[in-house]
């Protein structure tokens, strides 16, 4: 069929995938002194808002849709199949930080799934203690010691760095969605994939309307900051020079 | 090198039994904190957990003053209130500073209420007290363990405050409460002013009581 060999499905394919890849940047809502350096705060803003108007019309009305007409059971099983079919990416990430035992409990995790959970659906592997990581190449990039960049909010896909942008390639190349090569089958399994990642962000998109006042900001530093936290695997380094401003009372008077 | 043990064997006994003393002295009050800062945090999660498993009956303004005594006692709020402002502090004038630690102390209660209104089978677990970097106050760290496997990992930061210990910032799987606050309230402040930032704090208030804010 025409749309199986053309430079444009190819395309069409590659951003289908990649929103599929991406949405981990909408999910993890889970600093300096003053918030985050954002040098192109006024065109990240005007992005912000097209994907908040996006999201509060066409998004969040589907995904909330999916969680009304599936049952739980099936939204897991879901989950799985998705969460397995992306998980070549963490394993391809562990081997690049030097984690070789992690690399090897990754490894057996997606066999385990892959074929006992029958192609990932059911998710076997925590039940022998091979818990889900979570690595990608930005996080790579850090633990190689590249500095985050510029804070990024792309379209459609959220808040993003310069540093954490290449995972976008790397994660379309290792998920496995994109070798299917069948556009019938890869484009629904790709929306499917983006409804069933922003059903799953809902909590954190409900936080973050309860919590922020400045709901651009909040998005920004909590980003960042939990960037930061996967990185180091849990444990960051406390920030000295905000710990030295806060408590050496370096501004404001005593109350 | 043994110096200083000539030295000593020159004083007298008194002397060094003085010295002795005086580094027992010195060092008790660093005995003596050592898992107070601790005792905050365990106050402080008891109530919250207490009143998790009340929660329906109490509802949100029952949980509010539940909560208002345990939260006002274990938290620096006043100083969390000044930093959160940053440079904006020192532009506020009494009324609006005053206006601002009362506002935050609300939002911080209403905002304990609104969240953990739920009882599930949440436990917390207190993990290692230690001091911070440069001495500046001791942190805590703790994970509040959900029945679903997915585990919050708490870190308060306290300081020493008026002969006690008092949270001054929180990290939430690694993000910064104040310096999340911080960076939002100065943003607000230099785009919309002083008065949008209480406004919008209240509306956030009122959202918690309501059970959401949209």
């Amino acid at each position: 069929m025409w749309f199986d060999n053309s430079t444009y499905a190819r395309t069409l394919l590659i951003c289908g995938v990649a929103v599929v890849s991406m949405m981990p940047g909408c999910a993890s809502l889970s600093s300096k002194a003053h918030g985050t350096p954002d040098s192109l705060e006024q065109v990240n803003r005007s992005i912000y808002d097209f994907n908040d108007y996006l999201d509060r019309k066409i998004a969040k009305p589907v995904a909330d849709t999916y969680v009304r007409i599936t049952h739980e059971n099936i939204r897991l099983t879901v989950s799985n199949f998705f969460d397995n079919i992306r998980y070549f990416n963490v394993i391809l990430n562990d081997v690049l930080q030097g984690k070789g035992q992690q690399g090897l409990s990754d490894m057996s995790r997606f066999l385990i799934n892959s074929t006992v959970g029958v192609g990932g659906l059911f998710n076997v592997a925590s039940e022998f203690g091979f818990d889900a990581q979570e690595e990608d190449f930005g996080q790579t990039l850090g633990v190689w010691g590249a500095g985050e960049g510029s804070y990024l909010v792309l379209p459609f896909l959220g808040p993003n760095s310069v540093r954490d942008a290449p995972d976008l390639l790397v994660s379309t190349a290792t998920n496995g969605l994109f070798y299917v090569g069948v556009a019938a089958v890869t484009f629904p399994l790709a929306i499917l994939a983006a409804i069933d990642k922003r059903a799953r962000a809902d909590k954190a998109f409900n936080f973050r309307d309860q919590a922020a006042v400045e709901p651009y900001v909040f998005t920004r530093e909590a980003y960042l900051e939990h960037r930061r936290y996967l990185i180091y695997d849990g444990s960051p380094p406390l920030d000295d020079e905000f710990l030295e401003e806060i408590f050496d009372n370096g501004e404001g008077d005593q109350p | 090198m043994y110096r200083w043990k000539i030295q000593l064997k020159r004083m007298g006994i008194t002397h060094r039994f003085r010295i002795g003393l005086l580094l027992i002295l010195l060092m008790i009050p660093q005995c003596a904190s050592a898992g107070e800062a601790t005792e905050v945090v365990a106050r402080l999660q008891s109530a919250l957990l207490s009143t998790m498993k009340d929660a329906d009956r109490l509802g949100f303004e029952g949980r509010y003053r539940q909560l208002e005594p345990v939260v006002i006692d274990t938290h620096d709020l006043p100083f969390i209130a000044r930093i959160a402002l940053g440079r904006h502090w020192r532009a506020l004038n009494e009324e609006q500073r005053a206006m601002m630690m009362a506002t935050f102390q609300r939002l911080s209660i209403a905002s304990y209420a609104g969240r953990f209104d739920t009882y599930t089978g949440k436990k917390f677990k207190i993990g290692e007290e230690k001091p911070l970097p440069r001495g500046q106050g001791r942190m805590v760290e703790s994970q509040m363990i959900k029945p679903d496997g997915e585990n919050v990992q708490f870190t308060y930061l306290l300081h020493h405050v008026n002969n006690q210990w008092r949270i001054a910032n929180i990290i939430v799987n690694g993000v910064s409460d104040l310096a999340l606050k911080r960076a939002e309230y100065s943003s607000l402040l230099d785009r919309e002013g002083f008065q949008s930032l209480i406004a919008k704090i209240e509306e956030q208030i009122r959202g918690y009581a309501e059970g959401s804010k949209k």
